[in-house]
């Protein structure tokens, strides 16, 4: 895999869909110093679904997982994905990030391009309360059904403080 | 593939039997519940619910300054318990651009693999139970004693071993450890041939295995599964192979397949086992490896805990930090502001996590005495299996405990035995 190629198809497929990439790299090993490299891409959401579909039809990528991070108006998700695995130092992490407002908290599924990232979306859908288009499975997956805390979104702090609160109550109770 | 058959979804009928099996968690292990729409004994649907005792983790380490992060990260799975913070160290690492020594790399990846070693005989004891065969889970567990012993010997604990620290390792191997290694490792090398033996060329295990909870190559890749699961389906996915880190950097690390074994991938729970065995031999190697050429030096960059809180109070960026646990790849994704000193953001990704979706093709088409073994086969640190809730299509409505399950499995053993 080489990190410079996969920008430049990123680049040619994506062209103003893709608002910044950079490769970090990285030094590894003691004795014979090697180095792997880490994969950073920007894409606006009306690109994601086809920045993931050019990664899926040319590098056959493997999602480790789907990460948000609450930046106040907005909220970044990053998808992180991996190719070029089944050689030795083969491997690169290529993580696409795509910011999303939180007056309008929609994103598409991949799961059409990648089946395996239905947990992931289930669980970002739930945690940040962000609207996964077209996802096959709509319910929470780790909160219970009819749960409408989204306890990772920092504005909504308080509804969590109220929800652990409560929890501590229920289960330190005298039976 | 039919994607219909893989997403997490049953019919709205009620004939279903549901199965509430604890406590294990995909991420954080914990409870989790399947539900079986079931044909006669064939298994024709399955969803998976997790997420009953979900700790929030992530959310307590966005309070909490990054040293005490990294205790919660160790606290996130017993079993995996250097797993979580090594890929931590390594993505607050990249992050914070921190320095690693070279002993303290290779002292990491010992304890990695021996956790590796114990977590690997763990599963083999669970799978030869769920089959009814205690004499080989006592075995393969009082085999295991010796990693466990060799760990506490080494760190002081057998599970938490508090050994990475950011930019280092809190405490060394010195030489009359290392000669405890040794020992450990000559035990284990003895041992490997006789439990592949039991394991592998007994015709019962080998009926009860074969062609149950398959995975198809296509399934693992498309369901992005990890680990030992994917590489039974003839997935070569090992990120000590395929992006090296820490003492893995400086030797050849292949991800083993059943290919090694001489038997083509299916995914079944055979395979699961064959790799997981073959598994055991490698990391004996890298663990060898490791004391052969033990780099002298320092233990920690940064030895002064103040001064490496301040240092990571200044550092801004995103890490990741990756680790192939004995279950699949742990993934942590930091991101660091100056000033601050809590993360602003923690992702922590475990296999079982990855390998959830996994589950549901494994399970289609299989029998209700199958479950037990099927469910154990990726590994998901299950501890018990407390009760079984068993609707059938006509309304009958029961409950089963995890006796009746394991008996379920064991009848089927001596069945297919004749």
């Amino acid at each position: 895999m080489n990190p410079q190629e996969l920008l430049s198809t990123f680049r040619t497929a994506l062209g103003r869909g893709l608002l910044e990439d950079r490769v970090v790299e990285r030094r590894v090993g003691t004795v014979t110093p090697s180095v792997v490299s880490d994969i950073w891409l920007v894409v606006p959401r009306e690109a994601l679904h086809d920045a993931v579909a050019h990664l899926c039809a040319r590098y056959a990528p493997h999602l480790s997982v789907i990460s948000g991070d609450d930046l106040g108006e907005a909220i970044a998700f990053n998808y992180h994905f991996t190719t070029g695995w089944g050689e030795r130092f083969g491997e690169a992490t290529c993580t696409i990030r795509t910011v999303v407002s939180k007056d309008d908290l929609r994103l598409p599924t991949i799961t059409d391009l990648l089946p395996g990232a239905q947990t992931s979306e289930r669980e970002k859908r739930e945690f940040y309360g962000v609207e996964i288009e077209g996802i096959p499975d709509a319910r929470n997956l780790f909160l219970p059904q009819g749960s409408t805390i989204h306890p990772w979104r920092k504005d909504l702090e308080g509804e969590t403080a109220k929800l652990v609160k409560r929890m501590v109550k229920w289960e330190t109770r005298d039976e | 593939m039919n994607n219909e058959s893989i997403h997490l979804h049953i019919g709205t009928d009620a004939a279903c039997y549901t199965v509430p099996i604890g406590p294990v968690h995909p991420a954080l292990k914990e409870p989790i519940e399947f539900s079986f729409r079931l044909d006669g004994e064939r298994i024709v649907g399955v969803e998976i619910t997790p997420g009953y005792a979900h700790r929030g983790i992530e959310y307590m380490g966005m309070k909490r300054n990054l040293i005490q992060v990294l205790y919660l990260a160790e606290r996130i799975c017993g079993i995996c318990s250097i797993s979580h913070p090594l890929a931590l160290t390594q993505a607050v690492e990249n992050a914070a651009g921190i320095e690693v020594p070279p002993r303290a790399q290779y002292i990491r990846t010992i304890i990695g693999e021996l956790e590796r070693i114990h977590s690997h005989l763990l599963w083999a004891g669970v799978g030869a139970h769920e089959l009814g065969f205690d004499t080989l889970l006592h075995l393969t567990w009082n085999v295991r004693e010796k990693a466990m012993d060799l760990l506490e010997q080494v760190t002081g604990n057998r599970v938490d071993y508090a050994i990475p620290i950011f930019g280092g390792v809190r405490r060394d191997i010195p030489n009359e450890k290392a000669h405890l290694a040794r020992e450990a490792l000559g035990y284990y090398k003895g041992l490997l041939d006789r439990m592949i033996d039991a394991y592998l060329h007994d015709k019962s295990v080998e009926m009860r295995t074969r062609g149950v909870g398959a995975l198809t190559y296509d399934q693992a890749v498309s369901l992005c599964a990890a680990g030992p699961v994917a590489r039974a389906s003839g997935v070569c996915k090992d990120v000590r192979q395929d992006m090296p880190y820490l003492a893995y950097a400086d030797m050849e690390v292949r991800a083993i397949t059943p290919e090694d074994y001489g038997v083509k991938p299916t995914g079944d729970v055979f395979d699961n086992i064959v790799v997981r065995l073959l598994e055991v031999g490698q990391s004996i190697e890298i663990i060898e490896f490791c004391l052969d050429h033990l780099p002298a030096g320092e233990l920690m960059s940064i030895p002064k805990i103040p001064a490496l809180l301040s240092a990571l109070k200044k550092a801004e960026g995103e890490g990741i930090g990756r680790h192939e646990a004995p279950r699949g790849e742990v993934f942590h994704y930091i991101r660091l502001g100056e000033g601050i000193e809590e993360p602003l953001a923690w992702k922590v990704k475990a296999p079982t996590y990855s390998n959830l979706m996994s589950w549901v093709p494994k399970f289609l088409g299989q029998e209700i005495a199958d479950i037990p073994i099927i469910a154990a086969s990726i590994d998901p640190c299950m501890c018990c299996m407390d009760r079984v809730h068993l609707v059938d299509k006509r309304g009958t409505d029961s409950v089963e405990t995890k006796e009746v399950l394991i008996r379920l499995s064991r009848e089927k053993t001596r069945r297919v035995l004749g």
